[in-house]
């Protein structure tokens, strides 16, 4: 995997530097509030209930074990023990003391890890597929443009005060795993008529209170000219992208405005300028170290005389976790966080320190994480994943949950977050709890429940077969459920089901809708088929008749 | 003609001052103001390309930075110094310590902060960073890494 070189980390002792100047300038009442939060944000920290909470990124989702052992060393010295990862490929930590920050930095630094712009209104962490590089039937791994990308948006002088923040994923597969149009902007590597590698464009998605899929913009950006098609579509954005009103700073309401078709117009206009200028080219011999940087490190294996254990749980784990890679004689492994009775991405130091031992010793010492708050060991040899299972089961690492319904993705709500109206991690594990009955789940298959704390829809409910918004009332948590949203195949916002529900009655309505489902299911459908066939009606007679 | 209008003006980089137009009254006027050498004040909400035809005759532009949220200002100086190639002064007025490299990045020859940096350091932001990750107006001194 690309490793930073002596610039980079000249650039983040920099950056830490600059960071640990601007804190004290503004602990000693020289830099008012309004602009240090501005500053710290881009610096991955927020403020939270407790104390601060620091987002730091793992660009792409792919992380070495040198790197997650930093993380944990982070977790020991300056939090409580563990982590969070999120569903955009972050790690949080959420009980940072404000002084320790630049040292904290300066940790993550000496093994290329940083949490710059990890917040705030400027280009986020741009997140890829996971799988990226390992499946056979993808486009193209997505990788070596993502870290193009992110190195030029990196602190980049014009585009760093936008309208609001700005997120991007890069999808290279032929599934789309990164949800692609629910984000700022979306691309997806595709080959035009001749076999040519280029970009399909869609701008302006999102969710939040008013959840939008964004449209396709431009079917084909040629791979070279990428640079300064962004740049036109974020010189737009910067330029004509509404800043006086606080609800409507993002840019799918700028694209909704103007209609995509008129919005591709604005920047098919800045983008006939900047398409010629040569230093806005994608730089090519960059492009081709990378991709060696990137290059799979492994090759085919001849295991004709091998065969795996026979174990009634293994297999259970094995048929939800394990898919194969493109060099034969390899698998790829996910394992989840989500255990029952903890809170859904979490990790404790102790875990990631043994998942970075059982990394070394079965996957190149390489992790990937997920949009599910998963990690990934992307290189298993097929006759040691039986062993990896071992281990993992050992250190109740080998949840067979992952793919069932049990696997619930949720915030850190009101537990842990100030901007939340209402908990996640407890209506997890109370959903967890109802249906831990491992044959009932198998039967049940892959259904997908995402609970949000608030509308900032950090669990992104409004892409999950059942989808939960935690709302306040009279000071009573309530939560409205949406249902059937989608993006693996295509995108679809889920719809609500009705008047929201109190936290008391919200698992037992989420009981009555897997049941329905069940009752209606034909042969092979999925949720979102059933709930297309029959329509939302008779959910809502369940559920509130 | 009102007498009390007050008259905006800058010092320019020979310390002379320079008296400001608006956007819209430079593009009224922009052989009588560029005769009498008028500067132009450009705030975040002008649009610039009202200025591209005319940007020969300019003896200088101010941009507006005193909004330290409000990224408009980087966009026009990009426009206006490195797609449109302008060489005359840009002085960015209003200007925040802690945004001075992504100004004069973007093509700001010249600055003049905010009362309440006074006796901070300067040097330390606006070459704060050695390394840079993208071409941009004006590079000097950074090694380039993209």
């Amino acid at each position: 995997m690309y490793q930073y070189n002596s610039d980079d980390t000249t650039f983040l002792v920099e950056r830490v530097d600059q960071f640990e100047k601007q804190l004290d300038r503004h602990l000693a009442g020289d830099l008012d509030a309004a602009k240090f939060r501005s500053i710290r944000l881009r610096n991955g920290l927020y403020l939270q209930l407790h104390a601060h909470m620091l987002r730091v990124a793992i660009p792409y989702g792919v992380l070495n074990t040198e790197q997650l052992r930093a993380l944990a060393d982070v977790a020991d010295k300056y939090d409580r023990g563990f982590g969070h990862f999120t569903t955009r490929q972050n790690i949080q930590y959420n009980w940072i003391d404000l002084p320790d920050i630049a040292n904290l930095l300066r940790d993550l630094s000496s093994v290329g890890v940083h949490a710059i712009q990890t917040s705030g209104k400027a280009m986020r962490n741009i997140t890829a597929d996971p799988l990226s590089g390992l499946t056979k039937d993808e486009v193209e791994d997505a990788r070596p443009y993502c870290e193009l990308i992110r190195r030029w948006f990196n602190v980049h002088p014009e585009f760093s005060w936008l309208p609001s923040k700005f997120k991007m994923a890069i999808n290279g597969a032929k599934l789309d795993e990164t949800a692609l149009q629910i984000h700022d902007l979306g691309l997806n590597i595709v080959r035009n008529e001749v076999g040519e590698l280029g970009f399909a464009s869609y701008v302006g998605g999102g969710l939040g209170a008013a959840p939008m899929v964004a449209p396709e913009i431009h079917s084909f950006v040629p791979a070279e000219d990428i640079i300064s098609y962004l740049e036109s579509v974020l010189r737009v954005y910067n330029l004509k992208g509404r800043r006086d009103n606080l609800k409507r700073l993002r840019i799918k309401f700028l694209v909704r405005e103007h209609g995509a078709v008129n919005f591709a117009k604005l920047v098919d206009e800045d983008w006939q300028h900047g398409k010629n200028d040569p230093e806005l080219k994608l730089n090519m011999a960059e492009l081709e170290k990378l991709k060696a940087d990137f290059a799979l490190s492994i090759q085919p294996l001849e295991l004709n005389d091998f065969k795996d254990t026979i174990d009634i749980n293994y297999s259970i784990w094995k048929t939800n976790n394990v898919r194969a890679h493109k060099v034969s004689g390899y698998s790829i492994v996910n394992i989840s966080l989500t255990q029952l009775g903890t809170a859904p991405g979490d990790a404790t130091s102790e875990q990631m320190r043994m998942i970075s031992d059982l990394a070394d010793q079965y996957s190149r010492s390489e992790l990937r994480t997920t949009k599910r708050q998963n990690l990934v060991f992307p290189h298993v040899r097929n006759d040691e994943v039986y062993l990896l299972w071992k281990a993992l089961d050992e250190n109740d690492l080998a949840s067979p949950h992952q793919g069932t319904l049990a696997h619930v993705v949720a915030c850190p709500g009101a537990d842990y977050c100030d901007l939340a109206k209402a908990v996640s991690i407890p209506i997890a594990q109370r959903v967890q709890q109802r249906f831990d009955d491992l044959d009932k789940l198998f039967d049940i298959g892959p259904i997908n429940i995402n609970i949000s704390g608030c509308e900032n829809s950090c669990a992104h409910h409004h892409i999950a077969d059942i989808g939960l918004l935690g709302l306040k009332k009279n000071e009573e948590e309530f939560y409205q459920i949406t249902l059937a949203g989608e993006t693996l195949h295509e995108t679809a916002i889920g719809r609500k089901l009705g008047r929201s529900i109190s936290g008391e009655e919200v698992v037992d309505a989420i009981e009555k809708i897997v049941h329905l489902y069940l009752e209606n299911r034909e042969e092979e459908e999925n949720f979102v088929d059933v709930f297309k066939r029959i329509g939302i009606a008779p959910f809502k007679e369940r559920v509130y008749g | 003609m009102v007498e009390d209008s007050e008259v905006i003006s800058v010092f320019n980089d020979q310390g002379q001052s320079v008296e400001l137009v608006s956007v819209d009254e430079w593009v009224a006027d922009i052989d009588g103001h560029s005769a009498s050498e008028k500067g132009v004040l450009v705030v975040p909400s002008d649009d610039v390309e009202l200025l591209q035809g005319s940007l020969s005759k300019v003896t200088l532009i101010v941009l507006d930075f005193a909004s330290f949220d409000d990224g408009r200002g980087y966009s026009q100086a990009t426009l206006i110094r490195k797609r449109w190639g302008y060489e005359g002064q840009i002085i960015g007025i209003n200007a925040h310590l802690d945004q001075l490299q992504f100004m004069i990045r973007s093509g700001v020859s010249s600055y003049q902060l905010q009362e309440q940096y006074q006796g901070t350091d300067e040097s330390d932001y606006a070459h704060g960073y050695s390394v840079c990750y993208q071409a941009a107006a004006n590079n000097a001194n950074m090694k380039q890494k993209f």
